[in-house]
């Protein structure tokens, strides 16, 4: 059909003049962790109100030829040209700052993740209206006058696993007459890192058939005594090791049985049959589940192991190994 | 809302405060209900502002808009026309404070209140109203920053100051613009001063018209001569010629009333020396232009009429500039037409029997026309005659036999219009003319400043071989009038400007307050001529003189060079990079200190700290270890305190030490000591 033709046709051309225009920039701000504005960085363009205050002009400009009214004159052009001087004063309000990346929090896909940026000023200037805001962020606006630096947390909703890249951070500002717009486009290599999506499964296939090799066995009850440690803010005083303490060995706790380590692997094999995105989510799940009873884990995926851990950061790493399985690097 | 689209309360101020400035000069023009709307505007955003009220519905806006413009209506008695326009505009101003809610409102407002200084400089463009709009641009303006900085709610110096930064680094930008943007002619015809009152002479004077226009201490007219002035007393501003009386009045004949044969001038054998002058006019709302006579137009657009009084098709609106040739020893008119004869002896027959019988009676015994003008002068001379500017009311019948023969006071238009009819009835041509004598003379920049009281009528005679001879019967009654003018005339009857107390020209006799008048009338004057009175034709020779011509290419040059002339250096001043970091002010004078000391050799060793410095000059010099210990107590008590703050009561102990300090002398002490 030649209109289905056409319409194919004429988004052709968008795509490849929207690719064309991203290579330029990709050119002209490449990406950097921080990125100081200056001439090569800064685009300014009459506002939307900047056109409409051109137009105010003309009907000034038109009563003033009609009335010959030098004053009249003189005012119109007094506001054109302050239009004029108006470019300096908005492109300097960008000038000279540095958008420096801080961090962009990891994240399960649905959620909103938070990226962190941080804005300095070069010189006493100060600085107003910075508006920032990537395509999917909201949105903020901060003003640089008595601190020199100041951080600013945009929140957006993350895609697929993998690395998140938040496209190029819009800085822009119309101050100080919101006349003129000037702004700058900025890829600060930044991604947030997204976990897979947790899946739950019924039960672990293979965990009771497929025991992996030294998993322990779990201890019934939580009544067993197994050990001394230090006592720690907020332990039962009950648990006191009250004796010890009489005989001046410090204040210990007694632990009980249900925290008995016991050590599980999450394996990739786990879930023969399964797409890649699909074990992994089911694995994170586990995962997540495992860390929630306080349960030792390890991870094996093909070409990585993660020795079976609990905690935090043994979390994160099973997480990040699951968010990042057969994700390269971080794009370019 | 849009955290970018919210109005910060400082901002809010601004705008209320100068939407108060910018109706402020309108106020003498306006319904005073209109101020009200002001005041109830500015209540309702600011109780909006607390939480009290809120932003009105669609219903009570549209309420407001409509009874608003019903109330113009009915204050105006229509919509059309420059004056409701205007306040219609005002209006609406105020009533968009009230839907004030986001930015893009405040952009409407702001550029709106940008268009009414306009407004305002379409009724005066004096230098106080100019100044006073230049005020009014910068609140806008600043209203304008103010609503680019969030989150700031208390008042800063520094949004006015940057909005006046940036007007006067526009300010260069735009005097070049003026004066080489193109003035083409208006495009349309445009709404006129309906409401504004017609000053000066009018065209139809009855007894008592100029005298109320003796009253008055305005300008009508500033005149600027290229060679020397002449005497005051020779100066007859020629305004209007009215060669009609009808029902006690005299007016000017008609352009339509002159058969089409007799519109043009006729030809004038100019004699003598000619008189160049610029005039500079406020505005009248009337057609003609004063000049002395014989004029001829030096300017474009003036036109001569059959009576030789310049005029213009348009009413003069504004103030105007125009130039003036002068023959004042040119004859006028040597031969009458029939036509010109006919109306110019024109009297209504039955009115002033008594004036005309004894005009008749004098004639007979004068025996021709120039010993006749002169037996009637020699009249008002010799009886008892008196010069007035508050002259009795004269009776509807027959006034100027109850002047002639029974008040004998009056004011000029009653001795010119007593010696026209006189001159008519014996037969006669004479008619009544109406302008200013005189004219205050300005040391200072050599212009002639006539006034409303100046105004006069005086009376042309033709005479055979001579044309139409200037006879002024009013200096025979009151020379003074004519030599020194009418504030000398009136002294006796003390009612110069006696309605108005506060006028400057009453106190011309203090010296240091007249040196001020003339001043800022000098200032006025070149005002009126290089900016008010700019036009086409000075643009023109501006451009020439200057630049030696003009061409399409020199424009773009000479813009594009003086923009950048201007523009480089407020780019270099806004854009190039201050010090990151600049030294506080303590390490500042510790370093002066060491600077000092290193001249008198101790240079203190890269890593080593104040107080080991200290200690080794101690040990070298004990005669300034006070000072030196002194200073590096307060250096180390500033820079190390948490709580010091540059410019604190520490920090200036520490400035005033170190500048005490002069290692130099005391280092000679320790000497002669040794």
């Amino acid at each position: 059909m030649p209109e289905h033709h056409r319409r194919t046709a004429t988004r052709g051309i968008k795509h490849r003049m929207r690719r064309r225009f991203e290579s330029w920039v990709n050119r002209r701000i490449p990406p950097a962790r921080a990125v100081t504005l200056d001439q090569k960085r800064i685009f300014i363009f009459p506002s939307r109100t900047g056109l409409f205050f051109a137009l105010c002009l003309l009907v000034m400009l038109t009563a003033a030829v009609n009335y010959q009214n030098n004053m009249s004159f003189a005012l119109t052009f007094l506001l054109a040209t302050l239009f004029i001087v108006g470019i300096l004063h908005t492109y300097a309000n960008l000038s000279g700052l540095t958008i420096r990346a801080l961090r962009a929090n990891p994240v399960f896909p649905g959620q909103h993740t938070e990226f962190a940026v941080q804005v300095e000023r070069s010189g006493k200037r100060e600085h107003f209206a910075l508006h920032l805001k990537w395509p999917e962020s909201t949105e903020s606006l901060v003003n640089l006058c008595e601190q020199d630096t100041v951080q600013v947390q945009l929140h957006m909703p993350v895609g697929k696993r993998g690395w998140y890249s938040p496209g190029r951070l819009l800085l822009e500002s119309t101050y100080p007459l919101g006349l003129l717009r000037s702004w700058t486009w900025i890829d600060l290599d930044l991604y947030a890192m997204v976990y897979p999506r947790p899946l739950p499964s019924t039960e672990l296939p293979g965990l009771a058939t497929d025991r992996p090799e030294g998993a322990a066995i779990p201890i019934a009850g939580s009544d067993d005594f197994y050990g001394f440690r230090d006592y720690r803010h907020g332990d039962s005083l009950r648990q006191i090791h009250w004796k010890g303490l009489a005989r001046g060995q410090g204040v210990q706790t007694k632990q009980y049985g249900a925290y008995a380590s016991r050590s599980v692997w999450l394996d990739w094999d786990m879930f023969p049959g399964l797409g890649t995105e699909q074990r992994l989510s089911h694995l994170c799940y586990w995962a997540l589940e495992f860390e929630g009873r306080n349960e030792e884990y390890g991870l094996r995926l093909p070409g990585l192991v993660i020795e079976p851990g609990l905690g935090g950061r043994h979390r994160d790493r099973v997480l990040q190994a699951l968010a990042l399985y057969g994700v390269e690097r971080r794009p370019q | 809302m849009k955290p970018d689209q919210q109005i910060p309360r400082n901002a809010l101020a601004w705008i209320i405060l100068s939407l108060f400035t910018l109706v402020a000069p309108h106020v003498e023009r306006i319904p005073f209900w209109v101020l009200a709307v002001y005041v109830f505007a500015a209540a309702w955003r600011i109780m909006v502002f607390r939480g009290r009220w809120s932003f009105p519905g669609r219903w009570v806006k549209a309420g407001l808009i409509i009874s608003s413009f019903a109330g113009i209506y009915f204050s105006y008695g229509s919509i059309i026309g420059l004056e409701p326009t205007i306040a219609l505009l005002l209006t609406a101003f105020a009533l968009k404070l009230i839907e004030l809610a986001q930015r893009k409102d405040g952009y409407v407002l702001l550029f709106l209140g940008y268009f009414i200084c306009i407004t305002e400089f379409l009724f005066s463009q004096d230098l106080p109203i100019v100044l006073y709009s230049l005020l009014n641009v910068t609140l806008v303006t600043t209203a304008l920053v103010a609503m680019h900085r969030p989150g700031e709610h208390q008042f800063n110096r520094k949004t006015i100051r940057l909005a006046a930064v940036m007007l006067l680094q526009a300010l260069p930008l735009m005097l070049v613009l003026f004066f080489l943007f193109p003035r083409i002619g208006p495009l349309w015809s445009v709404p006129i001063k309906s409401h504004t009152a017609k000053t000066g002479v009018s065209d139809f004077m009855r007894p008592g018209d100029i005298s109320r226009l003796g009253k008055s201490d305005e300008v009508a007219f500033r005149v600027q001569f290229e060679g020397d002035i002449p005497n005051p007393a020779d100066l007859y501003w020629r305004g209007l010629v009215m060669s009609r009386l009808e029902e006690g009045a005299w007016r000017s004949l008609r352009y339509f009333d002159v058969p089409a044969a007799e519109r043009r001038p006729r030809p004038v054998q100019t004699s003598g020396a000619a008189l160049d002058y610029q005039v500079i006019i406020a505005p009248t709302q009337q057609h003609w232009l004063y000049s002395l006579r014989y004029a001829t137009p030096a300017s474009p657009g003036i036109m001569t009429s059959p009576d030789y009084v310049l005029f213009t098709p348009a009413e003069i609106e504004d103030e105007r500039l125009y130039r003036v040739r002068s023959w004042p020893e040119a004859q006028l008119e040597l031969t009458l037409s029939d036509y010109r004869r006919g109306v110019e002896l024109q009297l209504p027959p039955t009115e002033n029997p008594a004036t005309t019988a004894f005009a008749r009676e004098l004639y007979e015994q004068a025996n021709n026309p120039r010993a006749f003008v002169d037996a009637v002068l020699a009249r008002f001379t010799q009886e008892a005659f008196s010069y007035t500017l508050n002259p009795p009311l004269l009776p509807e019948d027959n006034p100027l036999d109850a002047f002639m023969f029974q008040t004998r006071t009056g004011f000029c238009e009653h001795y010119a219009a007593a010696f026209v009819v006189m001159m008519r009835a014996a037969g006669v041509p004479a008619r009544v003319v109406a302008g200013y004598q005189g004219g205050e003379v300005n040391p200072l920049n050599r212009t002639v400043i006539v006034h409303q009281f100046d105004a006069h009528a005086w009376a042309e005679v033709w005479l055979d071989g001579e044309g139409w001879v200037r006879i002024d019967p009013t200096a025979s009654v009151s020379p003074d009038r004519i030599e020194w003018g009418l504030e000398r005339a009136l002294e006796k009857e003390g009612s110069f400007l006696s309605d108005s107390p506060l006028s400057l020209m009453r106190y011309r006799g203090v010296a240091w307050l007249n040196i001020l008048r003339l001043r800022y009338d000098a200032l006025t004057y070149r005002w009126q001529s290089w900016v008010t009175g700019f036009n086409r034709d000075r643009q023109f020779q501006l451009l020439n003189d200057v630049f030696d011509g003009i061409s399409a290419r020199k424009f773009v040059l000479v813009l594009i060079g003086t923009w950048l002339l201007v523009l480089l250096p407020i780019a270099f001043s806004l854009l190039r990079r201050r010090d990151k970091h600049p030294l506080p002010a303590q390490d500042k004078y510790y370093l002066q200190f060491c600077q000092r000391m290193a001249a008198l050799g101790f240079v203190r060793a890269p890593g080593e700290t104040a107080d080991a410095f200290c200690a080794r000059i101690c040990r070298a010099l004990p005669g300034m270890a006070t000072d030196v210990r002194e200073i590096t107590t307060l250096y180390c008590g500033v820079a190390y305190a948490a709580q010091a703050r540059p410019g604190d009561e520490a920090t200036q102990q520490l400035k005033r030490a170190v500048a005490r300090f002069r290692p130099a002398k005391v280092i000679g002490f320790d000497r002669q000591r040794a």
